[in-house]
């Protein structure tokens, strides 16, 4: 009977783990704070460079460990400073230096108030002149 | 590092619905002591008044413990992550709202578990000091919700959280001493049973009165529903709500009627087994929904009706496979990866938990190929359920081997799982294993193995005692398991539509687990509908593979 049980222990304990696996796969999983609207929007074309960002959220966020970056075309990232006063379902931050020419994306991440993590990215880009 | 953020979305849904699962227990338990074990101590003999004063003891020190373990890994969790992707340091993270609640969270409990520990049974202060605590964790619980975060009627939404978890507590977190209490004699289980039917009515109320402020709080309409992951995974906890009360009814008639005999409380307790199984399903989901937005944030590109009932009007089943020299070749599926990437990254803002990827895109024969696995592993689980019929009816002495379909299951999984690798592919086993995913399939398949054999095993004779339950158990375990990681996603539609076909095979795995393992413990009555029930619900799992479609 010993021998049962200790068979049963550990089949429940492989199954667990296994089935536990088996969920590891990379599927993609939503989370709370989704983006609302942005300026610039996803995917514009821009004819002159945006002297400011803006992203809303549908959830009310933690704005000070929140962050925002800016990657240039040639992969170069800066940090930008978050706007502290605003909405506090949008993350702001101005741009001390135009963004030239090609494609930049605004890369985010989010900590709503009710502890979860968000990031994201919205890709535009400035034309040539 | 990496590692680790690649994990946290997966992580963070298993240790919420292990902290739901502990705190509900542990209110529940509270609660249970206070308002019933000590006020009815008094009406039962010496002997039964203590064992159900240590039953309850135990119960709050248990789950207090795996309560505080779950919670704080899943505060910590969150800390690391955050952590590792921004540069503010430690320090300025600690003063976040939610790392405070946990904080909080996690203090209460231990003053709890510290007031819980003396072996005495409690004085009234004591007992409001227990009260009190369990309020404060679920006021620091409610506090740190998904309700926290909205901007519009957010003091309803927190009421409704609050009546919603505190309901769940009284219902279904003092089922374990419940269970446990039912082996005293059955005088004493009566009464008991009786007090316990009065919080459990409390507790449905409360959920429905919660369930009402989160229908007009994040879902809203019925297209939200089934157009949505957070909709139609709130539409499965419904369903499993339905079924849980349907149990309590029956619960509740049994409870008012425990016959005096040893073996009078065996049905009862069969029901309780198999309500705590729902309920900790029910659970998952709502962890699961902890991951999702809410179905009113996301009006557009919602599954409409015509898409469901254009996807789920059947079709003959694909039994013939695509040549395999069709499948994408994966250096050209790489390129494509990354321009349809491009593209999904370019049409709109998507939001991701950290370490998530996109859905990997398709073409034609994937999914064709997809749908022939589907569609007979689904023959192979319909000959299992109908075999498995056959054997309920005794007459049939060859239906016992039913087990070993599983084995050709296993066979299947094992060569088609992977066509890029081996057997079918030109990537070598070894090589192969450098892929989790293909790794995941190559255990899977031995796990069906596994499951077959042990079966088997039992159905010969060969193998006995607690090995019965492996069977049972890994149904429930994978039933729990889809629902509590069945998130899709950012409003794809299509990943909406491959859930709405996995959510009722999760329903009836748990259902089915449940069955099978009230037919192995009895009572005879039961155990006969468990032995017809289980396998009708994988005869629902083959057909539902079968009718299973991808375009």
């Amino acid at each position: 009977m010993s021998l049962c049980f200790e068979t049963a222990r550990r089949s429940l304990a492989l199954a667990a783990v296994l089935l536990g696996l088996a969920l590891l796969r990379p599927v993609p999983a939503a989370a709370h704070a989704v983006v609302v609207s942005s300026e610039p929007v996803a995917g514009a074309a821009l004819a002159t460079p945006p002297a400011r960002v803006t992203i809303r959220f549908n959830s009310r966020l933690d704005h000070e460990r929140s962050r925002l970056l800016l990657i240039g075309p040639d992969g170069a990232q800066t940090p930008l400073a978050i706007a502290g006063d605003s909405d506090p379902v949008v993350l702001a931050a101005p741009l001390s230096a135009p963004p030239g020419p090609g494609a930049w994306r605004l890369r985010w991440q989010v900590l709503a108030v009710d502890g979860h993590i968000t990031r994201g990215d919205i890709p535009f880009s400035i034309q040539a002149p | 590092m990496e590692q680790l953020l690649d994990l946290y979305g997966f992580a963070s849904v298993v240790l919420h619905a292990a902290e739901l699962v502990a705190r509900t227990v542990l209110l529940g338990s509270v609660v249970f002591w206070v308002l019933l074990a000590v006020p009815l101590a008094r009406l039962m003999p010496p002997g039964d008044a203590d064992r159900l004063h240590a039953i309850a003891r135990r119960t709050v020190l248990a789950s207090g413990i795996a309560s505080l373990a779950a919670t704080f890994l899943l505060g910590l969790l969150s800390f690391v992550a955050l952590e590792a992707t921004l540069d503010i340091g430690a320090r300025a993270l600690l003063g976040a709202d939610f790392i405070l609640l946990t904080g909080l969270d996690l203090l209460a409990m231990l003053v709890l578990l510290a007031l819980a520990l003396p072996r005495g049974r409690p004085a009234p202060n004591r007992r409001w000091g227990l009260l009190g605590l369990a309020a404060l964790v679920l006021l620091a619980v409610t506090f740190g919700s998904h309700a926290i975060a909205r901007t519009e009627g957010r003091a309803m939404l927190l009421a409704s959280t609050a009546l919603h978890q505190a309901g769940a507590a009284f219902w279904l977190g003092g089922l374990p001493c419940l269970l446990a209490a039912l082996r005293l004699t059955p005088p004493s289980a009566r009464i008991i049973g009786q007090r316990y039917s009065l919080l459990a009515a409390i507790g449905v109320g409360l959920i429905l009165l919660g369930s009402a402020g989160f229908w007009f709080g994040f879902i809203g309409s019925a297209g939200a529903v089934y157009g949505t992951a957070y909709g139609s995974m709130a539409a499965s906890k419904l369903i499993m709500l339905v079924l849980l009360l349907v149990l309590g009814a029956m619960n509740y008639r049994l409870l008012h009627r425990i016959a005096p005999t040893p073996g009078g409380t065996l049905r009862l307790r069969r029901f309780i087994e198999a309500e705590m199984s729902i309920g900790i399903a029910v659970l998952a989901v709502a962890a699961s929904l902890t991951s999702v937005p809410p179905a009113a944030d996301l009006p557009d590109d919602r599954v409409t009706w015509q898409e469901i009932t254009e996807r789920f009007t059947p079709e003959w089943p694909r039994l013939t496979s695509p040549d395999h020299a069709d499948l994408a070749i994966p250096a050209l599926q790489a390129q494509l990866d990354a321009e349809w990437q491009q593209r999904q990254a370019a049409q709109r803002p998507q939001a991701f938990t950290p370490g998530e990827g996109l859905l990997p895109p398709r073409n034609a024969t994937d999914i064709a190929w997809s749908e022939y696995n589907h569609h007979w592993a689904g023959i192979m689980v319909l000959l299992v359920g109908l075999a498995a019929l056959l054997d309920a009816t005794g007459r049939v002495p060859l239906a016992r081997h039913w087990p070993l379909v599983f084995l050709g299951l296993a066979a299947f999984l094992l060569i088609r799982s992977d066509p890029e690798a081996w057997p079918l592919g030109d990537i070598g086993l070894l090589d192969s294993l450098r892929d989790p995913e293909v790794v995941q399939h190559k255990i899977a398949s031995l796990l069906v193995v596994g499951f077959a054999v042990s079966e088997w095993s039992v159905r010969l004779g060969l193998l006995r005692g607690r090995v019965r339950f492996v069977f049972p158990l890994a149904m429930l375990a994978g039933g729990v398991l889809l629902l509590a990681h069945t998130h899709a996603i950012s409003n794809i539609k299509e990943a909406q539509l491959i859930e709405l076909s996995h959510l009722p095979l999760a329903l009836l795995a748990v259902v089915a687990g449940c069955a099978r393992w009230t037919e192995l413990r009895g009572p005879p009555e039961l155990a006969r509908i468990g032995r017809w029930l289980w396998p009708a619900c994988l005869i629902g799992i083959g057909l539902l593979l079968l009718l299973y479609r991808e375009a």
